[in-house]
């Protein structure tokens, strides 16, 4: 629950303070939102699993952060850097689409 | 957690109830360190959420270009800075003859501007260089109108319809609609076969109303008939009236 207000807090300081995202970052802002989407959703289908564990999840959130930006980066380094974060997101949307049919399938069994 | 039973760790939920429950519970306060951290990580989420959706609102049209649509619009971009610098130097002249005191050249400046823009406004009549294009057969308002579109962009300074007896100017809020025997425009009714007089360079008017899909295509494909005339005393007599101020 605090999580999720947290959540909700986020977006609302967000949203009040209209941030400008640094140019440095704009490339990999939206692959970490996608990569910590995915962590997320992990969690919930590992809670459903019996699997959910926080300190697993805290590192699992960040290294998968952290990942995504380093493979992008590593991207840009070698001038592909547009198909890399192409690559990333779409593994990470297929996770997440794997992690929500596996969260569909324990709440409404079907 | 109550009357409900430990957490069974280890092992996937059974039923759906039980994954609500797990859910439920997962949502719970805990008060622990970890749950400290994720809540930080998930106001850092929403945070960075926010800023990734309203960062990449701005500029998307851009980014999202292909190369050859930003060579197209540097291109544009330098044409109409190339535009702009030449209007600033005629400007610019024209601001230093003011300043030179001399009336004479103030007064011609102003009577040439007001010639332009009487042109431009159809208030003025006009004899000059240009095409006649005269249209036998079916007529839309929506392919007269095409064919302004195109006359203006390839460069008509200024343009008159008319028919049998009566002419109209057409100017910046000039309207064309369909009517029962030809269109009307601006509120009056024109029968065809009509006269497109046009005053402009007629070697760069001509193509524009006969490329594939222009006027002569169009009127062409409907049965009507298009003829173009160039003439070097194009007569556009027809004048907007003044509004009185």
């Amino acid at each position: 629950m605090i999580p999720a207000i947290g959540l909700l807090v986020g977006i609302v300081v967000g949203l009040l303070l209209q941030p400008t995202v640094p140019v440095w970052l704009q490339p990999y802002l939206p692959i970490a939102v996608v990569a910590a989407l995915d962590a997320v959703f992990g969690a919930f289908r590992s809670v459903l699993d019996g699997l959910f564990n926080d300190r697993i999840f805290v590192i699992s959130f960040l290294s998968n952060v952290l990942v995504a930006a380093m493979i992008v980066f590593l991207g840009d380094q070698l001038g592909v850097g547009s198909q890399m974060s192409t690559g990333v997101v779409v593994v990470l949307t297929m996770r997440i689409f794997a992690n929500v049919a596996a969260i569909r399938r324990h709440l409404l069994k079907a | 957690m109550g009357m409900h039973s430990a957490p069974r760790r280890g092992r996937p939920v059974r039923t759906a109830a039980e994954a609500r429950f797990r859910l439920k519970r997962s949502l719970t306060p805990q008060r622990n360190g970890t749950q400290v951290m994720i809540t930080v990580l998930f106001i850092l989420l929403g945070f960075t959420l926010t800023a990734a959706i309203t960062g990449s609102a701005n500029d998307a049209v851009l980014a999202n270009a292909r190369q050859s649509d930003l060579v197209g619009l540097l291109d544009d971009l330098a044409q109409r800075e190339a535009r702009l610098d030449s209007e600033n130097t005629r400007l610019e002249a024209a601001r230093e003859t003011l300043l030179g005191g001399d009336e004479y050249a103030a007064l011609n400046e102003a009577k040439r501007r007001a010639d332009a823009l009487g042109v431009l406004a159809g208030t003025e009549t006009i004899i000059g260089s240009g095409i006649t294009i005269t249209i036998a057969g079916n007529l839309t308002a929506t392919t007269l109108l095409d064919a302004m579109q195109e006359l203006r962009d390839a460069g008509a300074s200024a343009i008159q319809i008319s028919d049998r007896g009566l002419s109209v100017r057409v100017v910046g809020n000039t309207w064309f609609a369909d009517s029962a025997s030809g269109v009307t425009v601006s509120g009056t009714a024109l029968q065809v076969p009509i006269t497109i007089s046009v005053i402009g360079d007629p070697t760069v008017l001509r193509p524009a109303i006969e490329i594939p899909g222009g006027l002569v295509d169009t009127v062409g494909s409907g049965g009507g008939e298009v003829t173009i005339e160039e003439s070097q005393n194009v007569d556009i007599s027809a004048i907007v009236p003044l509004p009185k101020s």
